[in-house]
């Protein structure tokens, strides 16, 4: 969903706007909820490597960010999410999805568990006016965070080492832990790229100091300031879901039967029938059996991206279309997520992709080959080892 | 093993209805009342003084022969009345259900246009009826199932109905349904008291002015049951003992002074109701009479979508008619009114545009100063004599709340307003009894104090009553019901409600 903003005051800087913009030679900027984000700083393929072999820092200010404490917040909260919440201990940081009451997914996010009833939710969409109705009738309050907290994400193998040399000490962060290392900043081990790597929250205005902080540690472990394309390249390979792009968040969709349920995004893992009532549960119970679609990896025949192929069964039918397709510089495969719908995607055998491909302006079609993949395409054990590697 | 098959919250018509039509198919129901008195708003009264409702317009034969009540009952035939358009000038109308006469027995000019369009009107209900008489269309998944197919005859049968009237009459049913009844009234009858009439009629008890659009629905929701007013013979009271004696035959059991707290559940399906003195009932099935957000707030939101939620704390439900009695010093006739005509339905609304005036305050949460008046001359149980009154427009929400004075003063224009047609009224009257819409509310918790729990508009219809989602009578867990006025088809002392609920609540576990 794009966020309305008023065109007559353009993309607003955000808090690292000007470290980016010192590092931004591509002046490839996009609007990421009404910010100036950098697309690319430099090259793709530089940022891309630096984030896989070296470290990264991505500005993820944008994102949105909610508050909410009171005495009731975890029921709150249980009764939004699907997950049960009160699995996820305080300093610990948990993936949850929300459906409306049909049963589909309205977006995906983060909460960070920081205190007794005491939680952060961080989300691509806007959620405001979703979470007071959720919240009606609880002892909870909510507040917008979004321009308040900045963040950043810090990503590679030689993340920790970066923080290190900048004397923040995450060694017993293990993966989804949050840490408050002091009252105005947070660390917890998360990210978006399927790699080891650690995301940093702070008040807008210390933003700058913490850039800094960060760069003069990492000077000798390659950072490397990147743009969203880079992390979109490593979120494919780790087989992320990007909203608006691999599904659809129901509440932005304006078409009947746009929205997809958990299931059929193969997050049913997340979906916990046995906590009680949540929004779209008894939905749910019926639609749980019944998708219409699925939610697929997929190994591409070729090394043309396939993003945006339709995809046709045995019977040259159409049966669904690609959502993200790469080729991926580290697993050396053609790799796309994609959604096909029933029954082919029970079978998914003989599924092929139409790819479009331009050559020096001749427009032509191949069909390419689909296999299924049931893992993430690349997930390096360095992402989970604790206390990480150095290198 | 639970106590009870089904338990009923809240005595008031629609809940003794409901628990009577489940006793009767072999249900053990229990019905709770907070109050002492069964009959919720239709026998409410303060201090022995007159109840809420004082006349039958609208009760359905069909909820009451379903509940074993003849419908012929002595106390339902009771006594039909006439109703009578004051005048300031004395020449007082009278309609009859013949027509319109003056009130020294003369016919009125405009009689033949006003009783055609009536009868238009009463056609129109009768054919909307059927939809009243089952649950809101919609709602079945499938056609080829029982349900279905049921509904699907009903809806064709409507159909066949609006074919039968004619080409010409069935565009007009469809230009005038949802239209206001100000265009349509002075399209037939010139400007007065006939037209101001049928525009009161169309805006008891909501938030509405002839103007506003959907008050045509209104009129025919009104005119539902051929538009006959009755009053029950031993006044309301002895209606709603009527449907307590058919309750305890059906082999409910009462239980009076006994308010709800909590609906218990137990793994998303409905398993009691805990009491506020602490006892617990059990039951897999309970039916709220109950506005929809108290319903709500008693099985707590967190078993509730938040969708059902934002759309029940939506509903629309601000009361505009307050209950003024007036004590009269005897039973003596009302100065400036026929001796015949004493114990009519008086109803003070000489125009079209007088009514739609007395709303103009009400938007801004003020008080009419020139109010639409309903008023009976009814005797109450001991005796006394008293001027029964309802006054339009009260809202709810009043600027600075219904204080001492601001009640004074209602009483007060009333007073005022029905001596502009029966001069000295004022000497008669030994006492004044207010009756709110907050005190409505804290009685029976109808919300806002409002007759149907929630407005009658266009917008909280049929399959969105009383909201999106819920018009099937079930709400959230499994084995929680509504069956109160919010409901379709909504309040009136009419009993569908009720009625069409209990029977959702067989369909869904027989």
């Amino acid at each position: 969903m794009s966020i309305f903003t008023d065109p007559k005051l353009g993309l607003i800087p955000g808090p690292f706007h000007k470290k980016l913009e010192e590092q931004n030679r591509a002046q490839n900027w996009y609007d990421w909820a009404g910010y100036s984000a950098p697309g690319v700083l430099d090259s793709v393929e530089f940022e891309y490597f630096a984030l896989r072999n070296q470290a990264s820092l991505f500005d993820i200010s944008p994102m949105h960010k909610y508050r909410l404490t009171g005495p009731n917040t975890t029921a709150m909260l249980n009764r939004l999410m699907t997950r049960d919440v009160r699995k996820i201990g305080v300093g610990r940081v948990g993936y949850a999805i929300w459906c409306d009451e049909e049963g589909m997914v309205i977006d995906d996010g983060t909460l960070f568990h920081l205190g007794d009833n005491d939680w952060r939710l961080c989300c691509q969409e806007q959620m405001l006016t979703w979470l007071l109705d959720a919240a009606w009738g609880f002892d909870v309050s909510v507040v917008d965070e979004t321009h308040c907290v900045a963040g950043l994400s810090l990503q590679g193998p030689t993340s920790y080492a970066v923080l290190e040399a900048a004397g923040l000490d995450v060694s017993k962060l293990k993966p989804f832990d949050l840490s408050q290392i002091h009252h105005d900043l947070m660390i917890s081990r998360t990210g978006f790229t399927g790699d080891l790597g650690y995301e940093l929250w702070c008040d807008w205005d210390k933003a700058e100091a913490l850039w800094d902080r960060l760069w003069t540690g990492g000077a000798h472990q390659g950072l490397r300031a990147i743009g969203y394309e880079a992390v979109n390249l490593a979120r494919i390979e780790a087989g992320f879901l990007t909203a608006g792009v691999d599904f659809q968040p129901v509440h932005a969709t304006e078409r009947l039967h746009r929205g997809q349920t958990p299931f059929e995004l193969g997050l049913g893992r997340l979906v916990d029938f046995n906590k009680g009532h949540f929004n779209g549960r008894r939905e749910l119970l019926s639609k749980r059996e019944t998708p219409r679609s699925l939610l697929m990896r997929f190994d591409v025949e070729g090394f043309k991206p396939s993003e945006g192929s339709l995809i046709y069964n045995r019977r040259r039918k159409e049966v669904g279309h690609i959502t993200s397709g790469i080729w991926s510089p580290t697993a050396k495969r053609n790799i796309a997520l994609a959604h096909v719908r029933m029954p082919d995607a029970s079978r998914s055998s003989g599924l092929k992709a139409e790819i479009y491909t331009l050559q020096e302006g001749k427009w032509d079609t191949r069909m390419a080959r689909l296999t299924p993949v049931n893992k993430a395409f690349f997930a390096p054990p360095r992402a989970r080892a604790t206390p990480p590697a150095r290198t | 093993m639970s106590q009870f098959d089904a338990i009923v919250i809240g005595g008031g018509v629609n809940g003794l209805i409901a628990g009577t039509l489940l006793g009767r198919r072999g249900k053990n129901v229990c019905i709770i009342e907070k109050s002492t008195r069964f009959g919720g708003m239709a026998s409410y009264s303060v201090d022995g003084g007159p109840t809420l409702a004082h006349s039958l317009y609208n009760l359905s034969p069909r909820a009451l022969s379903d509940i074993g009540i003849d419908p012929q009952h002595p106390v339902l035939s009771g006594k039909p009345v006439s109703t009578v358009s004051l005048s300031e000038d004395g020449r007082h109308i009278v309609f009859k259900n013949d027509g319109v006469y003056w009130s020294d027995g003369t016919k009125h000019p405009e009689s033949s246009a006003w009783s055609d369009l009536t009868q238009r009107l009463i056609t129109y209900g009768s054919l909307l009826r059927q939809l009243a008489e089952a649950p809101a269309p919609g709602g079945q998944k499938t056609v080829l199932s029982r349900g279905g197919l049921n509904e699907f005859l009903r809806l064709a049968k409507l159909g066949i109905g609006l074919k039968k009237l004619g080409k010409s009459e069935m565009r007009r049913f469809l230009q005038v349904v949802l239209s206001n009844v100000h265009d349509i009234i002075l399209d037939d009858l010139p400007e007065g008291p006939v037209a101001g009439l049928l525009a009161a009629d169309a805006i008891w008890g909501s938030a509405t002015g002839p103007r506003s659009p959907g008050t045509v629905f209104n009129l025919i929701y009104r005119l539902g049951h051929g538009g006959i007013i009755t009053q029950p013979a031993g006044g309301m009271s002895a209606l709603t003992d009527l449907m307590v004696e058919a309750a305890q035959k059906a082999g409910c059991v009462l239980m009076p002074k006994t308010e709800a707290s909590r609906i218990l559940l137990d793994n998303d399906t409905v398993s009691g109701v805990e009491t506020t003195d602490g006892r617990t009932i059990t039951a897999p099935i309970v039916l709220s009479n109950l506005a929809p957000k108290i319903t709500s707030q008693m099985t707590g939101p967190s078993v509730f979508d938040i969708e059902t939620i934002r759309r029940v704390r939506n509903i629309r439900a601000c009361g505009t008619a307050a209950k003024v009695n007036l004590r009269l010093k005897d039973n003596s006739p009302l100065p400036g009114l026929p001796e015949q005509l004493a114990n009519e339905r008086l109803i003070f609304a000489p125009s079209v545009e007088y009514v739609e005036a007395a709303f103009n305050p009400a938007k801004y949460r003020q008080m009419s100063k020139a109010p639409v008046i309903e008023a009976f001359k009814v005797q109450t149980a001991d005796g006394a004599s008293w001027l029964s009154t309802i006054v339009q427009y009260a809202p709810s929400d009043l600027e600075g709340g219904w204080t001492e004075s601001a009640k004074e003063k209602l009483a007060q224009t009333t007073v005022e307003t029905l001596s502009r047609s029966l001069p000295g009224l004022g000497d008669h009257i030994s006492g004044k009894q207010v009756i709110t819409q907050d005190q409505i509310e804290s009685a029976t918790g109808a919300p806002g104090g409002h007759w149907h729990h929630a407005e009658m508009a266009l917008d909280q219809l049929l399959t969105l009553r009383p909201a999106n989602g819920m018009a099937r009578y079930s709400m959230g867990p499994k084995g929680l019901f509504q069956c109160g006025a919010a409901t379709h088809p909504g309040g009136d002392v009419m009993g569908l409600a009720g009625r069409n609920a209990a029977l959702a609540a067989l369909e869904a576990q027989p």
